[in-house]
């Protein structure tokens, strides 16, 4: 009696498996339960798989993109597997689709890939990027990230979703030694963990609204610890709105002077770069109108850590003649902060 | 056999209604969401930020004291050993045997930390008084900084002078001229629970929004009393940091406080095993760290006889400078009584003189070799952990990884 009710639930166990395996199941046959479920439920038909060429060990030809369009936009983070006539898209349905390559947004390190939507069964279903107010995050947010994690999803099989918490933010200064970034603004941080594969894929809310884009696992030159990170959706807007709308951006041309303070600093030879003393201060330079002096302890400009005085000269130079800095100092055991108008260097 | 099978199936199916009388909502988990944010909202006024600047001092290595500021050196590849052809035929990449120079045993590198080195990034602290003294990790501190900053959220950067510190406990005083600061709640260690919400709180990344890893708080007592064990992410991003409760009150600070202290500790980061040294506890101890005082592990400088199981701890050696050697305990003495606790068994002895300092003294009852008599010593202070006994590892020393005796032939 056991045994055969044992049977027979492994029968049923092995038709669902079936009935599930291989088949591109229609969306409405599922009845999810739980917020996180519904989320998941939500955001999967948009997520799709990218096969690029690789022809190093170390770079893994997989990757998660995002469908944007129905018109068959894909945005995925622009790597070097992604190439022209060797990029491919597997869709939810396992529909294996060849992909165009459209011009990426180097600054974001991103890349709209395109698909013939004849050749889609059906209705691409886009997750069009959310109002940049319903796009926000907040530190301790529950989060989900959807992603093809280290190619385990192949054909129709589902990427993985993984659950987190929103970490915090990663503010453009406090961040800018982290490796492999291309994107310059502020980062989600999360600790749902962007394995290899998982980038390009999605961090959602639990109401599946689209938040982030996953970055490769960082390296934080910050702390050696490695970071799991996304670009807030709302960066992405602007690029999204020139090649999937069509608007064209107005960007604004930056020309960059090579800034000067007329600071010298207390340089010594040796290996180690050592704190950004104050040795001298020009006459009549901008850091002499802001009352910098010998022996001052420079600490920070704007909001970007000098700890040396390699990393002084590495932050003055993301900076133009012309810009107002904050400049922080320490003098003896007082911290003074003042606004530097940064000059050219007199010749 | 039957009978059993029968009561097992009554037991289930009572299990089964049980459960139909009370659904489960399975989006019950969400209510942590606001519950989590209430809480960092909370604790976010209290978790500043911790800068340093200059320094040399040499940092504990995986092979001893290594330079933790110098340039990145290299790192032993692993010797790629050629697959043997399946049968005998030659590979076209396979050196000849003939021409290979990697036969000779090459000289040792001197390297280099294994896995991580410590960068000077930001790292995190809590407000302790509101006249500014701050706690930090001891981490914060490994490069002996010329200057200390604290930036404390809305209120500016400010210098900060350094006190004492507790490297059993990887934890530092640091003072502030300010006022009005806000001001963390600490909880008493005895009131954690195994499996209580533990979220830690950090601030490296932005001025105006702390970071945040959940977890449970996994065990207590740990590291002899000194902390308690979670199971949220800790890292060099979070060292120093608050690690809360739902209600923002603080159950420990995060540092790296792996049993074996190679490589400051950290080893074990984002492993989900962290620390978090308790600090209600320790009031009198955090008083005299603003003094200035440095506390250390205590050395009473006794090696054990492993083969020994009890009663009693019995001792395999004393080193010349150690605080036993000084009172006269030798080889073949053993340790009965601890303070007036009977000691049961080496692990149990480790256990009662472990959570002691540097200058704390012990009450020791021993029965001295050939002796038949229990003899009571006068207490002996303990002394500072030195260097040597430091920088090795210390994982035998852990009651949790005591070594059993091997097996003798013949037994």
């Amino acid at each position: 009696m056991r045994a055969l009710f044992v049977v027979v639930l492994l029968a049923a166990a092995l038709s669902a498996q079936t009935a599930d395996f291989g088949k591109a199941y229609s969306f409405a046959e599922r009845r999810p339960k739980t917020r996180v479920e519904v989320a998941i439920d939500r955001v999967l038909p948009s997520i799709v798989k990218v096969h690029g060429a690789s022809g190093l060990a170390t770079i893994n030809a997989y990757a998660t993109g995002i469908v944007v369009s129905t018109r068959g936009h894909i945005l995925t983070l622009d790597q070097i597997m992604i190439q022209k006539g060797r990029t491919r898209v597997v869709l939810y349905d396992g529909s294996v689709h060849d992909a165009l390559l459209l011009p990426g947004d180097a600054e974001l390190g991103v890349r709209l890939l395109k698909i013939d939507p004849s050749e889609v069964q059906g209705e691409l279903q886009p997750l069009w990027p959310p109002e940049p107010e319903r796009a926000a995050f907040r530190t301790g947010q529950f989060v989900v990230s959807v992603g093809n994690s280290f190619r385990l999803a192949e054909f129709s099989e589902k990427v993985s979703a993984t659950f987190g918490v929103v970490v915090g933010r990663a503010n453009t200064a406090l961040r800018y030694r982290m490796a492999d970034v291309d994107y310059d603004g502020d980062l989600i941080l999360t600790d749902a963990c962007n394995n290899p594969g998982q980038f390009g894929g999605g961090l959602f809310t639990l109401d599946g609204t689209w938040i982030g884009l996953n970055l490769r696992l960082l390296d934080s030159k910050e702390t050696n610890t490695m970071l799991s990170a996304a670009i807030p959706t709302r960066d992405l807007l602007p690029y999204l709105d020139e090649y999937v709308l069509g608007k064209r951006r107005q960007q604004p041309v930056v020309e960059k002077t090579p800034a000067w303070t007329g600071v010298v600093l207390f340089e010594q030879a040796g290996r180690q770069s050592p704190p950004a003393y104050v040795e001298r201060v020009r006459p009549d330079s901008p850091a002499a109108k802001l009352g910098l002096r010998p022996d001052d302890l420079i600490v920070r400009l704007d909001d970007y850590s000098v700890r040396s005085c390699v990393e002084f000269r590495d932050v003055l130079a993301r900076f133009s003649a012309g810009q107002t800095i904050k400049v922080t100092w320490k003098r003896g055991t007082r911290v003074l902060d003042g606004d530097l108008l940064l000059a050219e260097e007199p010749r | 056999m039957r009978s059993s099978g029968v009561g097992g199936a009554v037991i289930l199916l009572a299990a089964i209604s049980a459960n139909a009388q009370r659904p489960v909502d399975p989006d019950e988990f969400l209510h942590l969401e606001p519950v989590l944010q209430r809480a960092i909202a909370t604790a976010a006024p209290f978790v500043v930020t911790i800068e340093t600047f200059g320094g040399t001092r040499r940092t504990l290595g995986a092979d001893g004291p290594v330079d933790g500021d110098g340039p990145p050196r290299p790192r032993p590849a692993p010797k790629a050993k050629p697959e043997p052809a399946p049968d005998g035929e030659p590979q076209p990449d396979a050196p000849k045997p003939d021409d290979a120079p990697d036969e000779k045993p090459k000289p040792k590198l001197p390297l280099v930390p294994e896995g991580f080195q410590q960068t000077r990034g930001r790292t995190t602290g809590v407000v302790l008084t509101s006249d500014g003294w701050i706690l930090v990790s001891r981490f914060a501190l490994n490069f002996d900084p010329t200057t200390v900053l604290v930036v404390v959220p809305g209120r500016g950067t400010f210098h900060a002078e350094r006190a004492g510190e507790d490297t059993s406990r990887g934890i530092a005083l640091v003072k502030i001229d300010a006022e009005g600061l806000p001001v963390a709640t600490f909880v008493p260690p005895d009131e954690v629970r195994v499996g209580q919400w533990a979220f830690a709180l950090g601030r490296t990344f932005a001025a105006d929004e702390p970071t945040v890893h959940i977890g449970i708080v996994s065990a207590k007592n740990r590291l002899f009393g000194r902390a308690l064990q979670i199971d949220a992410y800790t890292s060099p991003a979070n060292y120093g940091g608050a690690v809360v409760d739902v209600h923002g009150r603080v159950l420990g600070i995060a540092v790296p406080l792996s049993p074996s202290g190679r490589n400051a500790g950290v080893e074990w980061y984002d492993s989900g095993i962290g620390f978090a040294v308790t600090i209600a506890d320790i009031r009198d101890l955090l008083a005299r760290m603003q003094q200035g005082h440095v506390l250390q592990r205590g050395w009473l400088g006794v090696q054990l006889e492993l083969a020994h199981l009890g009663p009693g701890a019995k001792i395999a050696g004393t080193p010349k400078d150690g605080a036993a050697a000084r009172a006269h305990l030798r080889k073949g003495d053993v340790i009965v009584a601890v303070d007036g606790v009977e000691v049961q068994n080496g692990p149990h002895f480790q256990m009662l003189v472990s959570s002691r300092l540097g200058g704390d003294r012990v009450t020791l009852t021993v029965l001295k070799k050939g002796a038949g008599e229990r003899l009571t010593l006068p207490p002996i202070e303990l002394l500072d952990t030195p260097w040597s006994e430091q920088a090795q590892d210390k994982s035998a020393d852990l009651p949790a990884s005591f070594p059993l005796p091997e097996k003798q032939e013949g037994r």
